[in-house]
């Protein structure tokens, strides 16, 4: 038995046209190689910080 | 980042997108989204997978997701991109757009509806959209789970049936389906497992004849149930609410609106009557000045100091009649002429009136002015110059061109009056000039010429 609340809040509103601009620009658009990127950079300031400290 | 990376990220990319291709060629366009949205968390520039993703959306109702798959797209590859097509095709019909747009709006009104625990109006809602946009999924999946919350099991096939049609992967419109199916699956003694579950509660009885499912209300009697009696009761209370809430207000309105109306005409009439009075009033004014000037010039005819012209008339006639009976009756005829006051007759107005008195007073001009003479120079004699003056002016009415003694005595009593004023000596002056002028070898004009230079020597 479902259960209608329940399911009912997995509908969320549509969007409407005047919500298209903040939409377009508030969308997450990182990818894979962006997260790697990020990745990276983090270890290596995480190796410099560790130089550092010895 | 090294290139092997970013090869392998980009093939896996491409391994999605051609998922996700494969699936809409299938029309499961859950599963295809998925496999887009996975291909561009591998590479944001796979603009195949990006516009493919934007298609998608358009056609499942989602057109802004849509149009900001397809921005984004074109920001990402200006140049020849498919994008650009899609995007005209949108703003190349902008009645379409809005009609999407209103319809988005509606559902969301919809989906507001439910949260309110308004679910018939959201039904309502639900249904108008998908009359305008039958392509949007969300409003049929939404539709159906309103109808599995009220129990219309059929009519839940019947949407999720829609929805399958349109999407075929789309897992919430199989769940559902099963639900509504699980519903409908005949239970003990051929009911539905619904009815078992339901029939306690809305007194109805289901089941099934073949494939038809056969609904059937218990009888019941209006007036045993209290219900119903109430429903009467608030059925009435609700007529006149309504007569008073949408009647009563038309014809206060009405009658305002004729009252209004009245009013108008009324000020209309007064505006009219107000013009006409004023209209009266300027004719009375017209009337009154012409009156007073008819009137004047009555008076005029009449003479300044009430003697008429036909009591002139009359006297004249009488001193005429006079001399014709007996010519030495000079008192009688001065008697009768003292009431002409020829002053206060105008020459030009009555031209015989004049003719017969001047033929008169050539006849007996200076006998009548002989008496008022005499009379004058005694009253000047006594110093009494205003009876001097008016017995002169007499005697010059009637001899007073040819009578020196006349006009020098009346201007000596013009002269010597006592609380002389302006008038006074311009009236001597002036006949002190007519004696110069017209008898300038008498003595008096001598005397005249001397009063005139002491005149003009005053008036230096």
């Amino acid at each position: 038995m479902l259960n209608f609340e329940e399911e009912l809040k997995k509908f969320k509103p549509s969007l409407e046209i005047e919500d298209a601009e903040d939409i377009i620009y508030n969308q997450d658009l990182d990818d894979m190689s962006d997260v790697l990127i990020k990745l990276l950079k983090d270890a290596k300031q995480e190796a410099e910080s560790t130089k550092r400290s010895k | 980042m090294a290139i092997a990376t970013y090869k392998k990220l980009e093939s896996l990319s491409n391994f999605f997108y051609n998922d996700g291709l494969e699936k809409a060629g299938v029309r499961d366009l859950s599963g295809a989204i998925d496999s887009l949205q996975q291909s561009l968390k591998m590479d944001k520039n796979n603009i195949d997978a990006r516009n493919l993703l934007g298609l998608i959306y358009y056609e499942i109702g989602e057109v802004v997701a849509a149009l900001s798959e397809w921005v984004i797209s074109k920001n990402l590859r200006p140049e020849d991109n498919i994008a650009d097509e899609y995007m005209d095709m949108v703003r190349n019909s902008p009645a379409k757009l809005e009609n999407i747009n209103q319809t988005i709006k509606k559902f969301n009104i919809a989906l507001n509806y439910c949260h309110q625990d308004s679910l018939d109006l959201a039904v309502i809602q639900l249904k108008k959209v998908l009359t305008i946009n039958p392509g949007f999924i969300k409003a049929h999946i939404l539709l159906a789970l309103l109808y599995l919350k009220g129990g219309n099991y059929d009519r839940v096939k019947v949407e999720a049936g829609k929805v399958l049609k349109l999407d075929t992967g789309n897992l919430t419109a199989r769940r559902y389906l099963k639900e509504a199916e699980n519903m409908i699956a005949p239970g003990e003694g051929g009911k539905l497992a619904s009815d078992t579950s339901s029939s306690k509660n809305d007194d109805i009885i289901r089941y099934n004849s073949g494939n038809e499912m056969i609904i059937q209300p218990r009888k019941q009697s209006a007036f045993t149930k209290s219900g119903s009696i109430w429903g009467i009761v608030l059925g009435m209370i609700l007529g006149i609410a309504a007569a008073c809430f949408l009647i009563l207000p038309q014809r206060i309105e009405s009658i305002n609106s004729n009252t209004k109306e009245k009013i108008a005409n009324i000020s209309e009439e007064s505006d009219s009557k107000s013009a006409k009075i004023a209209e009266y009033e300027r004719q009375i004014q017209n009337l009154k000045t012409e009156n007073d000037k008819l009137t004047k010039e009555i008076g005029g005819y009449e003479g300044g100091d009430n003697t008429s012209i036909s009591s002139a008339s009359n006297s004249l006639m009488k001193a005429i009649g006079i001399y014709l009976n007996d010519p030495s009756d000079i008192d009688g005829m001065v008697q009768a002429m003292d009431k002409v006051n020829i002053d206060s007759i105008k020459r030009s107005s009555y031209p015989d009136f004049y003719a017969l008195y001047d033929a008169l007073i050539e006849k007996v001009g200076p006998k009548l002015a002989a008496p008022y003479l005499k009379d004058g120079v005694d009253a000047y004699k006594k110093k009494d110059y205003d009876t001097a003056i008016q017995k002169l002016n007499k005697a010059k009415q009637y001899d007073g061109e040819n009578n020196v003694n006349i006009l020098f005595n009346l201007a000596n009593s013009y002269y010597e009056k006592e609380n002389k004023d302006a008038k006074d000596i311009a009236a001597a002056k002036e006949l002190y000039k007519k004696i110069v002028d017209d008898f300038p070898n008498s003595q008096s004009a001598k005397t005249a010429k001397t009063k005139l230079a002491e005149i003009n020597s005053s008036g230096d």
